[in-house]
């Protein structure tokens, strides 16, 4: 039996920032595996560097040195269209929604399945699916000023799901909602990797929210210190 | 991204700023208006200006007139063109143009600006000697008698008048009619001091209207007095003109004709014919036309300018919604294209509006030109001197301002789109 390439894969990953004039290493060598279906929490303090690895490890931006593979394809190795596409099969989820804010919930998650080309009917039907899946079937003619802030992540999170992405790729999914909330939200997330298989890499640092992970890897000055299974 | 997609997300995006795009594209709606109403005025300008001058013309005619170079000028002014030169034109020369081949006949014209009295109303008209047959014969359309009749060989003392001689106000208050005795006066310059002259006439015919300019052919304002009489009376046989009708109006006829005669005379006459005038008026009014685009251009480029503008403006708050779309894998291309559909259909809308914009104000601008102004608001035939200016709007007009109002749009936008597309994803998401 082959196995199966892990889903993110990170080798000795650096990433050095000129601030002013000030090199800061933000990643000093990050060594990374995610498999599929796996359900792991990227824990650490502000300034650890987990945002800078959500961006190496979403193709939104580029290592200094060492590699990541995503799917077994080195990141570094692709151009600018290869890496948009590539971005098609990772479902972003941002702390602050980043929801189009014209556009009604509908439109938003339509609006990620127009970008991979697919027709009007079955993108319509396609994301009315998801926003029921998400639980705001009735909501989902609201725009994002309307909803509440757990509502808009629902939101995020149905349009992250859209294309059917390789995994989930949550920035503080619960940083900028309220506790209750917080909890169904994690409970969504929780959901979708138990019964539907969807692989998801969470950043946080909020300790009470990595613990719903199936691991945790913590981080600190840009180095992982600490790897728990919890399994 | 389908280009429907892409139309429909960029549509959406000026929608949101209903005022910001109104005025961008109110920018492109002026320049294209001005290109617009300024071009279809020109057109309808030129289209009156070579109606008039057709109106009087005979296409298979030439007009020789003394001194080279001097032209049609130097005919209509009676001889001012050739004022610099000794040679003169005399009315036996019509014997030797009538030799060359393909000339079918040939008049002498002598001229003077002169009165009509009659009764107690005097009125000023071009004295005109002519010799009545080849006359009709040359200009067997306008030489055509309305009243009265024109007979080869008159009497001395019979005139021939224009219509607007008979009937000058245009209201049935007629200056003179067939049979009328009537009194011609002019300044006898010979002598010194320079005297009027008189000398009583019948009118045997009045013409029918001609209209236009008649810059060379019959025309409404003049008095036609028999050759032999004008040689005597302005005691000259110098001619201010000789009108040649050719076999055909053949370009090649035209140009062997013109060189035969020109040939003929030295090359001391210059010999213009009617399609000649008719395409140097023509190449004025493209020059004009011309300048008149350019200028209307300037206004479309700073419209240009002003979506350039907007467009880095807007770039600057839709950085984070960039980052998003480039986040939710899409293409620096298709972010390009939105930025540029925006333009388009800014474009679009500027050459829309500023196509029915510009007719409106030419058809405005002609009313008022041709002083109908409130005449022609309540539906009355708008003159002044004869000027009816239609506004033309060709398709080659419409079509170019349409196009060039997009491609406008397009170049502007070029660069804030290419900046729009170039943002780095994890920068654009990063930006407050």
């Amino acid at each position: 039996m082959v196995l199966a390439k892990p889903v993110v894969e990170t080798a000795d990953l650096k990433k050095t920032y000129i601030l002013g004039k000030v090199p800061v290493n933000a990643l000093r060598g990050v060594n990374l595996k995610v498999e599929k279906g796996d359900f792991l929490a990227i824990l650490g303090p502000s300034g650890s560097g987990k945002s800078t690895l959500l961006n190496m490890i979403g193709a939104l931006d580029k290592p200094t040195e060492g590699k990541v593979f995503i799917d077994g394809v080195d990141v570094s190795t692709l151009n600018d269209n290869q890496l948009a596409d590539l971005r098609r099969n990772i479902g972003f989820v941002f702390q602050f929604f980043n929801l189009i804010p014209r556009l009604t919930a509908r439109g938003n998650v339509e609006l990620t399945l127009s970008i991979a080309d697919l027709g009007k009917n079955a993108r319509r039907k396609r994301a009315e699916e998801l926003l029921e899946t998400v639980g705001l079937k009735e909501r989902m003619k609201h725009k994002p000023a309307e909803l509440s802030g757990g509502e808009r992540q629902r939101v995020a999170i149905a349009r992250a799901l859209a294309n059917n992405p390789r995994f989930l790729l949550m920035d503080e999914p619960t940083g900028n909602i309220d506790s209750k909330t917080a909890k169904e939200i994690m409970g969504l997330v929780k959901r979708l990797n138990k019964d539907e298989g969807v692989t998801i890499i969470v950043i946080t640092h909020d300790q009470q929210l990595a613990t719903q992970a199936k691991r945790i890897v913590k981080m600190l000055d840009g180095s992982i210190i600490k790897e728990i299974d919890q399994l | 991204m389908k280009v429907g997609d892409v139309f429909s997300y960029a549509f959406g995006a000026i929608r949101l700023r209903k005022l910001r795009a109104g005025l961008t594209t109110l920018g492109v709606v002026i320049g294209i208006a001005a290109i617009v109403a300024l071009l279809a005025i020109s057109q309808g300008l030129q289209v009156t200006i070579t109606d008039q001058l057709k109106s009087g013309f005979a296409t298979d005619t030439l007009i020789v007139s003394p001194g080279s170079g001097g032209g049609i000028f130097s005919g209509m002014g009676g001889g001012i063109g050739g004022a610099s030169s000794d040679f003169s034109l005399v009315v036996t020369d019509t014997q030797i143009i009538n030799e060359i081949e393909d000339v079918v006949t040939s008049a002498a014209i002598i001229q003077e600006i002169g009165y009509i009295k009659s009764g107690d109303r005097t009125v000023t008209a071009y004295v005109v000697g002519v010799d009545f047959a080849v006359y009709s014969e040359i200009y067997g359309s306008t030489f055509v008698a309305e009243s009265g009749e024109i007979v080869p060989n008159p009497d001395n003392d019979t005139v021939v008048v224009g219509k607007r001689v008979s009937d000058r106000w245009e209201n049935g208050t007629l200056v003179c009619n067939v049979d009328d005795a009537v009194e011609i006066i002019w300044t006898n310059t010979t002598v010194r001091p320079p005297r009027n002259e008189t000398y009583t006439v019948t009118v045997v015919a009045v013409l029918k209207e001609i209209g236009g300019l008649s810059l060379t052919g019959p025309s409404d304002f003049a008095v036609y007095i028999p050759l032999g009489q004008a040689q005597s009376l302005f005691g000259t046989d110098e001619c201010d003109r000789i009108i040649v009708k050719l076999a055909n109006e053949d370009s090649s006829t035209i140009e062997a004709v013109s060189e035969a005669i020109e040939d003929a005379f030295s090359g001391q006459v210059s010999v213009t014919s009617s399609t000649a005038i008719l395409n140097t008026i023509s190449s004025i009014f493209s020059t004009i036309e011309l300048f008149l685009a350019g200028i209307a251009a300037i206004s479309l480029l700073v419209a240009g300018v002003g979506i350039m503008n907007i467009m880095i403006v807007s770039l600057m708050e839709r950085t984070r919604e960039i980052g998003i779309l480039k986040a939710l894998g899409m293409k620096s291309r298709t972010v390009l294209a939105i930025f540029i559909s925006e333009a388009v259909i800014v474009g679009l809308m500027g050459a829309i509006f500023g196509i029915g914009l510009g007719w409106v104000l030419a058809n405005v601008a002609a009313r008022v030109f041709t002083g109908g102004g409130f005449a022609a608001a309540t539906g009355q035939r708008a003159t002044s001197g004869g000027f009816v200016i239609n506004p033309v709007l060709t398709p080659t007009v419409m079509l170019g301002a349409f196009g060039f109002g997009i491609a406008v749009s397009i170049i502007f936008a070029i660069y804030p789109a290419w900046r729009a597309s170039k943002l780095k994803p994890v920068d654009a998401l990063r930006y407050e």
